[in-house]
């Protein structure tokens, strides 16, 4: 196993801004045209490495790109400019329970969700236990998610998605779910995940996160990469450039 | 062919979606799998009411099975038909209705709209086997042709699949493209010889001769159209019970691998660009 998990190498991501965008043939035969746009920059020239075993953070304020780095680094978007690669089996957790069919059972959702994360159905029925055991909905599995409480729903999508045991896990924003008691289970499972040697790429605002979870963190600002390393050390820069 | 294998490799992922699609869709009702009849059912009972009675559309007796009930003649062209148009206005909308998914979980994109094809087909093959029971019982001899008519389905979902994938990446683009193709399934359905037999249109093309002073007729172009081969060979085998024609066989065949390979290129060229463009 090579010491980088992921590297960035001069990802280049631009948007289309629409003024005026044709989404119906009848208004793009009527209008003579399909769209006006001006090309938007989100990443320029970003380039760093996640080393492996690393827990790492992406802080910088709202709207500097970091969802689009997140996003293609799952393979979401794909950059106009540079590469992105990976050194292992990569898992992305944007949003939890997405995917999910709400009439089917907590149960079914479990299968159907873990398959579309990638796992095959042998790894599921290893896993399930586990997987309904950190969700704590043992009592509810065969009930359709509709019926959960949103609380329920989210864990129940954190449950599987954590435990598809990626060797990059790529978390955005979701550890604000569950209570106090969820969140320090989720905690120990990252505990768990840097202790097995894997890599762990999350966003967040919550500053005080990245610094007692994370080694290291990139700061990006405007598209830009403004500094990466020492997560205590980015944090600091980042905080002295807002005041 | 790396795509073909990354498409196999996604196998499981496609059947734990298309049995989500199944069993989703009539979970909590009281009829549960007999509803997929209900559309069928009462199109049989309108069109045979209509055109069976009034019009008298007399399709000629099944040969050599003897048969001649019109609303067995019908289901034998209008399932597939049916099937067929369901595949491709829900295989549109497949990418659009998935759009949250699509924006937040990487995944082989090429299963959702070959869910919906998986999905349909599993309730037309329930609505067939219904068809077959029926055709037995009025004396067809429809058992023994069983695995051909299996062959024909399997090539009618291909070149189903294959429109589906190219539509469902047009409607990302063009959020009308699933209005523009309720409109053209209508005409197109009259335009494929389902409720009528094809022979009324020979009849009525021989009348008017050569169009313009050219050998081109209205039957010939009549019979570019892909679905009346389909019909045609699916009427040789569950209502005549006789071997199909090859020709017929073999135009069927050229459509549906012609409509999965283009199909397949399109989807392959887009994919990357979708969860941006949704």
């Amino acid at each position: 196993m090579s010491d980088v998990a992921v590297r960035v190498d001069h990802v280049t991501k631009t948007f289309r801004l629409y003024h005026e965008r044709n989404q119906t043939i009848k208004s793009a035969v009527m209008r003579g045209r399909t769209s006006v746009h001006e090309e938007f920059l989100a990443l320029d020239d970003v380039t760093f490495d996640v080393p492996t075993g690393s827990t790492f953070g992406l802080i910088g304020s709202n709207g500097s790109g970091k969802s689009t780095l997140l996003k293609c680094l799952a393979n979401i978007y794909f950059p106009n400019k540079g590469t992105i690669t990976h050194f292992g089996r990569i898992a992305a957790m944007l949003e939890v329970g997405s995917g999910f069919h709400s009439e089917l059972s907590g149960r079914e959702n479990i299968f159907l969700n873990g398959s579309i994360l990638g796992m095959s159905k042998k790894e599921i029925t290893r896993k399930y236990d586990e997987i309904v055991d950190f969700s704590g909905v043992e009592d509810f599995i065969e009930q359709p998610v509709k019926n959960y409480s949103s609380g329920m729903y989210v864990r129940l999508g954190f449950a599987i998605a954590i435990n598809v045991n990626p060797d990059i896990l790529i978390v955005d924003e979701v550890l604000a779910v569950g209570d106090a008691d969820f969140q320090a289970k989720c905690m120990r499972k990252f505990e768990d995940f840097k202790a097995e040697g894997r890599t762990v790429i999350l966003v967040t605002h919550d500053l005080n996160t990245v610094k007692a979870m994370c080694d290291q963190a990139a700061w990006i600002n405007k598209g830009e990469l403004m500094a990466v390393g020492d997560a205590t050390a980015t944090v600091t820069k980042y905080l002295d450039s807002l005041s | 062919m790396r795509y073909l294998r990354e498409v196999l490799g996604a196998r499981e992922l496609l059947a734990n979606l298309v049995s989500r699609e199944v069993k989703g869709k009539y979970k909590r009702t009281v009829l549960g799998q007999l509803w997929s009849l209900a559309n069928p059912l009462a199109l049989m009972l309108i069109y045979t009411f209509v055109f069976g009675l009034i019009f008298r559309s007399n399709p000629e007796p099944g040969d050599p099975s003897g048969l001649d009930v019109f609303a067995l003649w019908l289901l034998c062209g209008l399932l597939p038909w049916i099937f067929f148009s369901t595949v491709l206005t829900m295989g549109a909308g497949s990418l659009v209705a998935n759009a949250g998914l699509i924006q937040k979980v990487y995944f082989t994109r090429i299963v959702l709209p070959l869910s919906v094809v998986g999905s349909t087909a599993y309730s037309w093959l329930f609505e067939m086997a219904v068809l077959v029971i029926a055709l037995s019982i009025v004396g067809g001899f429809v058992l023994p042709w069983i695995p051909l008519a299996l062959l024909l389905m399997v090539m009618l979902t291909v070149f189903a699949a294959g429109v589906a994938l190219m539509l469902s990446v047009a409607n990302v683009y063009f959020r009308d493209t699933q209005y523009f193709l309720t409109i053209g399934l209508q005409i197109w359905m009259y335009l494929t010889p389902i409720i009528y037999p094809a022979s009324l249109v020979t009849r009525a093309s021989n009348d008017v001769g050569g169009l313009a002073g050219t050998a081109i007729t209205i039957d010939g172009i009549y019979r570019l159209n892909p679905l009346y081969h389909y019909v045609a060979v699916f009427r040789q085998v569950l209502y005549d019970n006789r071997w199909p024609d090859p020709v017929e066989m073999l135009i069927c065949l050229a459509w549906a691998l012609g409509a999965i390979v283009v199909g397949m290129i399109v989807f392959r060229r887009n994919e990357k660009n979708l969860a941006e463009a949704l």
